[in-house]
């Protein structure tokens, strides 16, 4: 190696001094989007929050069946599609491809599961009359605004993250995307479910009738 | 680069799934018990706080990065979330200075 290339080498290392997070790029930058939709999904339910707390009247449509028996399935199937992943992640950092689009397939299945459920809430209501603006049961309108804009938000963020799970599941096949992809949309996909843990006890379990 | 060796296998995070849906459970069974609304909602909130942090700790292996990257990223969301929390009770405000719907 000639002086010059060496001089050169030193320049480079200079100028690519290491993440001050020991991270890739990609999953820093996975990071802060995640934490702008975190304050995202927080003003939404903080506003919810309040009205739901400072309206005395306000709707309760829930009965524990179907509606919270609902809800807990969908729970149990998105919380489990978090387990699936993490076992994509392990497998693609140990290199078993095919145990890693396993577990993907598997966690794209049980988000499909996840949206499906969730829709079918969605035209239980409609069918019972509710909807952005209307409230069958008389008093406040606001419940349909607040619950559909909400899970209608989460949805597109479940929605979303199977689409991008699916094209990083065939990149990764294709050898055109690596382990560091799914990690990072492993992140994602677990930011997803973070979300569910605030929205289906302030949106199902405050809204069950008691 | 995270050491993979660091984080848990899966048999932790099978532990962790299943205390995930006993949190759940309790936040069902609290909903059948007569709680004043304001009580049911921070009991509800303290346990998807907890839920939250769980996962974000574990599922997102924010406790096996650096620790740089905790503080630089939960702290700044706790404060955006916390000035939120000062605005929203003027929504109270803006209620009783309204005009009384005839």
């Amino acid at each position: 190696m000639s002086e010059s290339e060496i001089t050169l080498g030193a320049g480079h290392a200079a100028a690519m001094e290491p993440s001050p997070y020991a991270i890739q790029s990609k999953k820093l930058t996975m990071w802060l989007f995640i934490i702008s939709d975190a304050v995202t999904f927080g003003a939404v339910l903080f506003g919810y929050s309040y009205l739901r707390a400072g309206t005395p009247n306000w709707p309760t449509p829930f009965h524990f069946s179907p509606s919270i028996v609902n809800g807990l399935v969908m729970t149990f199937v998105l919380l489990t599609s978090s387990l699936t992943m993490l076992a994509a992640v392990a497998a693609a950092k140990q290199g078993r491809k095919s145990s890693c689009l396993l577990w993907m397939s598997a966690t794209i299945v049980l988000g499909i599961i996840f949206a499906t459920l969730h829709l079918r809430e969605w035209f239980h209501l409609f069918a019972d009359g509710w909807s952005l603006s209307k409230n069958p049961l008389g008093g406040p309108v606001q419940f349909g605004a607040t619950f559909f804009s909400i899970t209608g938000l989460h949805l597109m963020h479940v929605i979303s993250g199977i689409i991008a799970l699916i094209v990083i599941a065939i990149g990764y096949k294709t050898d055109w995307l690596d382990a560091g992809h799914v990690e990072t949309t492993g992140l994602y996909w677990h930011f997803v479910d973070l979300v569910w843990m605030f929205v289906f006890p302030l949106l199902y379990l405050m809204n069950t009738a008691r | 680069m995270t050491d993979p060796k660091q984080q848990p296998g899966m048999k932790e995070y099978i532990a962790i799934w299943v205390g995930l849906l006993c949190i759940v459970g309790i936040e069902t069974f609290l909903t059948t018990l007569q709680l004043s609304t304001h009580r049911l909602l921070a009991s509800l909130l303290l346990l998807a706080f907890i839920e939250a942090g769980i996962a974000l700790l574990y599922f997102m292996h924010l406790k096996y990065e650096k620790p740089n990257l905790f503080w630089s990223l939960v702290p700044a969301v706790i404060f955006v979330l916390f000035m939120m929390n000062h605005i929203w009770p003027d929504a109270y405000r803006m209620l009783n200075l309204r005009v009384p719907i005839q």
